[in-house]
C-alpha cells in the first residue's frame, strides 16, 4: 500500500517531467548572444526529474499514513475555510474574517463553543491591535464598514 | 584581518540591532519551543515581520539569524518536557532529555542543555570568525564554472547526509530547482512557465513560496495529529532549573567534542543540525556509554545532540556568508531573504558586505549570551508555552500566514498561491519528503542557471569549461565522493559488520 503511494508519485513526476519539457520546447527564443538560452536549462532539470522517477517507481520508499475518511473531510474543509478566508479578506476586512475563521478552526482543534467563540474574538482584536498600533500595518478594514464611516 | 569583527561590533551594538538581537532571541525561543513548530517553520513564519518593520538589511538578517539561533535553543524543550521534538534537529534530544525529565530532573536538564547548547553555539561562532575569512579569501577565486560546480556539490552532500531517502531528496531539489525557473528568464526575457498569468510574471514570490510550504502546511499537518492523538504527552513537572557545575564538567569533553561535529557538518553545505545531532549522538555513544545508559537519560546524552545542533546552527553560516550557498534549510531561507534586498548571494558576498556579513557574526556573538540568559533563568516560563493548546496555536499561525503575505501584496492572487503552495508541501511532507531540499533548490535555482549560462557563454558553448580548473575538477569529485562513499560504505559494512546494524 505504502509502495504504492511512491508509484504513483513517481508516474505523477513523469508527467510533470513530460510537461515541463514540452512547454520548454516550445518557448520562441529571439536571438540573442547567450548559447545556451532559455530552454536548455528545464529541459535538463525535466530530463532529471525523468530519470529519478524512474529510479522511484523501480526503488519505491515509505511514505506516510494517508488521511481517509474523517479525517480527510475535515483536511479539505480546513482548505476551504482558508481559501473562503482569502476570499472574504478584502471585501469583509481583516477584523471579522479573522474572528469568524479563529472560532471555526478553534472548534476544529477540539475547543468548546464557548471557548472557541471568545478565543477567536479575542485573537482577531489582539492580533489586530497588535499588527495596527504596535506594528504599523495597515490591514484591510473591509468595503463595507467604509460607507459607515462616511466619506473620509 | 578581522577588521570586519570590529566593523560588525559597531553595527551589531547600535540600540536598534541589540534590541533586534533581544527580539529575535526572544522570539525564536518561544517559537522553538512550541511543539511542531522548529527553527525551520518558526523563521518561515516569522519572516516576513522583518519586511513590516522596513528594516535595513543587516538588521533584518539580525532578527532572523536571532529567530534561527533562538529556535535551536527553544526546541530542547518540548523534547525533554513532551518527548515530542520541535523538528528534525531535536529528535536525538528527546533519547536521554525525556527520561531525565522522568526522571524528575527536568531542571537540570533544562539548565544543562542550555549550557551546552551555549558552548556548541560559541565554539562553532568562533569557528565562523576565524574560518569564514580563510573561505572568502578562496571564494573570490570562484568563476562561474567553480560556483556551478559548488552548487552541485551542495545538492550532493544534502542529499547523501539527509539520511533516510537520498532518492526524495534529490527529486525534492529538482522540484525547487523547477519552481525556481517561473517566470521571466532574465538572460533572454522569455517568460517561462507563467500560463498567461502576470502575477507569476516575476516568478514565484519567495515570501509566498516559504510561508505557504512551511506554515500552511504545517496547520494541515497539526490538524492530522491532533486528529490522530487526542492529548499530547504529559507535561514533565519542572522543578527549579539550574546546573551544577559538576554536571558540566561531567559533559565536558561530550560537549567539546559534540560542538566540534556539529561546526564541520554545519560548514557542509547542505546538512544541518538534523544530521549534526545525529552524529554527534552516536559518536558520544560510541566513546562514552561504558554502562549502557545512553538513551535511559545519560547526561551526556542530552548535551552532546545539543551542542551539535547550536554548533551546526552557527556553522551553517559560513558557507552561506563566504560562498553564498547556505549550509542548511534555515540558512537557504535566510539567504532568500537576503535576495529580496538586493544583495547577491556569492563569492563576493564577504568583501562587498562587510556591514551585513561583520553585523551579523558580531550579533551571533550577543544573541548567544543573551540566550543563554534568558534560557537559564527563564526556562520555566518558556515551558509554559508548551501548554499553549492548539486551537489558539494553530489560527495564529494562519493569521500570521495570511497577514505575512497580505502586507508584502496586497494581492488576492499572493494569498491563493500561498494556499496551493501549502497543499503541494503537506502532499511532499505525506510522501515522505523533506522540505529543505526543496528550499535550497528554490533558493539556488537561478544562481544555478545563470551561473552555467554565464559559463557557457565565456565558452561558447563548450560544456568542457565545467571541468576545466583544478578548483571545479576538485568540486566535482567531491560531490561524487560524497554521494559514492557512504553507498559503499553502507554495503561494505552490511557485509562485514552484520551487528553494527543492531547498534
Amino acid at each position: 500500500m505504502k509502495l504504492a503511494a511512491d508509484r504513483i508519485l513517481s508516474l505523477l513526476l513523469l508527467g510533470l517531467a513530460a510537461f515541463v519539457a514540452v512547454q520548454a520546447w516550445q518557448l520562441e527564443v529571439p536571438f540573442s548572444y547567450d548559447p545556451v538560452g532559455p530552454k536548455a536549462f528545464p529541459l535538463i532539470l525535466a530530463g532529471l526529474l525523468a530519470v529519478l522517477a524512474v529510479v522511484l517507481f523501480v526503488r519505491p520508499g515509505a511514505s506516510g499514513e494517508w488521511p481517509t475518511g474523517a479525517l480527510l473531510l475535515r483536511l479539505l474543509f480546513t482548505m476551504a475555510v482558508l481559501g473562503l478566508y482569502a476570499a472574504l479578506f478584502i471585501n469583509l476586512g481583516f477584523l471579522v474574517t479573522t474572528a469568524l475563521v479563529s472560532i471555526v478552526i478553534a472548534w476544529l482543534f477540539g475547543a468548546g463553543p464557548l471557548k472557541a467563540v471568545v478565543g477567536g474574538l479575542l485573537l482577531a482584536v489582539g492580533s489586530y491591535l497588535l499588527f495596527t498600533y504596535g506594528l504599523g500595518i495597515s490591514l484591510p478594514t473591509g468595503s463595507w464598514i467604509e460607507p459607515l464611516l462616511g466619506s473620509n | 584581518m578581522f577588521d570586519f569583527l570590529i566593523q560588525g561590533f559597531g553595527v551589531a551594538l547600535t540600540p536598534l540591532n541589540l534590541g533586534l538581537a533581544f527580539l529575535g532571541a526572544l522570539l525564536g525561543t518561544l517559537f522553538g519551543a512550541l511543539p511542531g513548530i522548529g527553527p525551520i517553520n518558526g523563521i518561515a513564519i516569522l519572516m516576513p515581520l522583518a519586511y513590516t518593520l522596513g528594516l535595513p538589511a543587516e538588521s533584518a538578517l539580525i532578527l532572523l539569524a536571532g529567530i534561527y539561533t533562538g529556535s535551536e535553543y527553544g526546541g530542547r524543550m518540548s523534547s525533554i518536557l513532551l518527548n515530542v521534538p520541535g523538528d528534525a534537529g531535536a529528535v536525538m534530544t528527546t533519547l536521554d532529555g525525556h527520561p531525565l525529565a522522568k526522571k524528575g530532573l527536568a531542571g537540570p536538564a533544562l539548565g544543562l542543555s542550555a549550557v551546552s547548547s551555549f558552548i556548541g553555539a560559541t565554539v562553532a561562532i568562533i569557528g565562523l570568525t576565524l574560518f569564514a575569512p580563510l573561505l572568502a579569501i578562496v571564494a573570490v577565486k570562484f568563476g562561474p564554472a567553480e560556483f556551478f560546480a559548488l552548487m552541485i556539490f551542495a545538492f550532493a552532500s544534502m542529499s547523501a547526509m539527509m539520511g533516510k531517502d537520498p532518492l526524495k531528496t534529490l527529486i525534492g531539489a529538482v522540484l525547487g530547482v523547477l519552481i525556481s525557473t517561473v517566470g521571466v528568464d532574465s538572460g533572454t526575457g522569455v517568460l517561462r512557465f507563467t500560463f498567461d498569468m502576470p502575477e507569476l510574471y516575476d516568478g514565484i514570490d519567495f515570501v509566498v513560496m516559504i510561508i505557504g510550504l512551511f506554515a500552511v502546511s504545517e496547520i494541515l499537518l497539526m490538524l492530522e495529529h491532533a486528529f490522530r492523538h487526542d492529548q499530547d504527552g504529559e507535561m514533565a513537572p519542572i522543578g527549579r532549573v539550574m546546573v551544577k557545575m559538576s554536571e558540566v564538567l561531567y559533559c565536558k569533553w561530550a560537549i567539546l567534542r559534540s560542538s566540534v561535529i556539529g561546526f564541520v557538518i554545519g560548514v557542509l553545505p547542505g546538512t544541518g543540525a538534523s544530521v549534526a545531532s545525529a552524529v554527534a549522538y552516536t559518536t558520544e555513544k560510541r566513546i562514552s556509554d561504558h554502562d549502557n545508559s545512553f538513551g535511559t537519560g545519560n547526561m551526556r546524552g542530552l548535551a552532546a545532540p545539543e551542542a551539535a545542533n547550536n554548533a551546526s546552527a552557527a556553522g551553517s553560516f559560513v558557507p552561506m556568508l563566504t560562498l553564498g550557498i547556505p549550509g542548511s534549510g534555515t540558512t537557504a531561507i535566510l539567504l532568500g531573504a537576503l535576495m529580496l534586498y538586493n544583495i547577491n548571494p556569492g563569492p563576493m558576498m564577504f568583501r562587498e558586505q562587510p556591514v551585513v556579513v561583520g553585523g551579523l557574526i558580531a550579533s551571533l556573538y550577543i544573541g548567544n549570551v543573551m540566550l543563554l540568559l534568558l534560557n537559564l533563568p527563564l526556562a520555566g516560563v518558556f515551558a509554559r508555552v508548551l501548554q499553549v493548546p492548539r486551537w489558539l496555536l494553530v489560527p495564529s499561525v494562519a493569521i500570521l500566514a495570511f497577514v505575512g503575505v497580505y502586507q508584502l501584496h496586497s494581492d488576492l492572487m499572493a494569498i491563493y498561491l500561498m494556499l496551493v503552495i501549502g497543499v503541494f508541501g503537506y502532499l511532499l511532507r505525506k510522501f515522505g519528503f523533506s522540505l529543505a531540499p526543496v528550499v535550497l533548490g528554490f533558493v539556488l535555482g537561478g544562481l544555478m542557471e545563470e551561473n552555467l549560462r554565464r559559463a557557457l557563454s565565456i565558452s561558447g558553448g563548450d560544456a568542457g569549461i565545467l571541468f576545466q580548473s583544478k578548483l571545479s575538477i576538485g568540486l566535482w569529485i567531491a560531490a561524487a565522493l560524497v554521494v559514492l562513499v557512504p553507498m559503499f560504505a553502507g554495503k561494505l559494512k552490511a557485509k562485514f559488520l552484520p551487528a553494527a546494524k543492531a547498534s
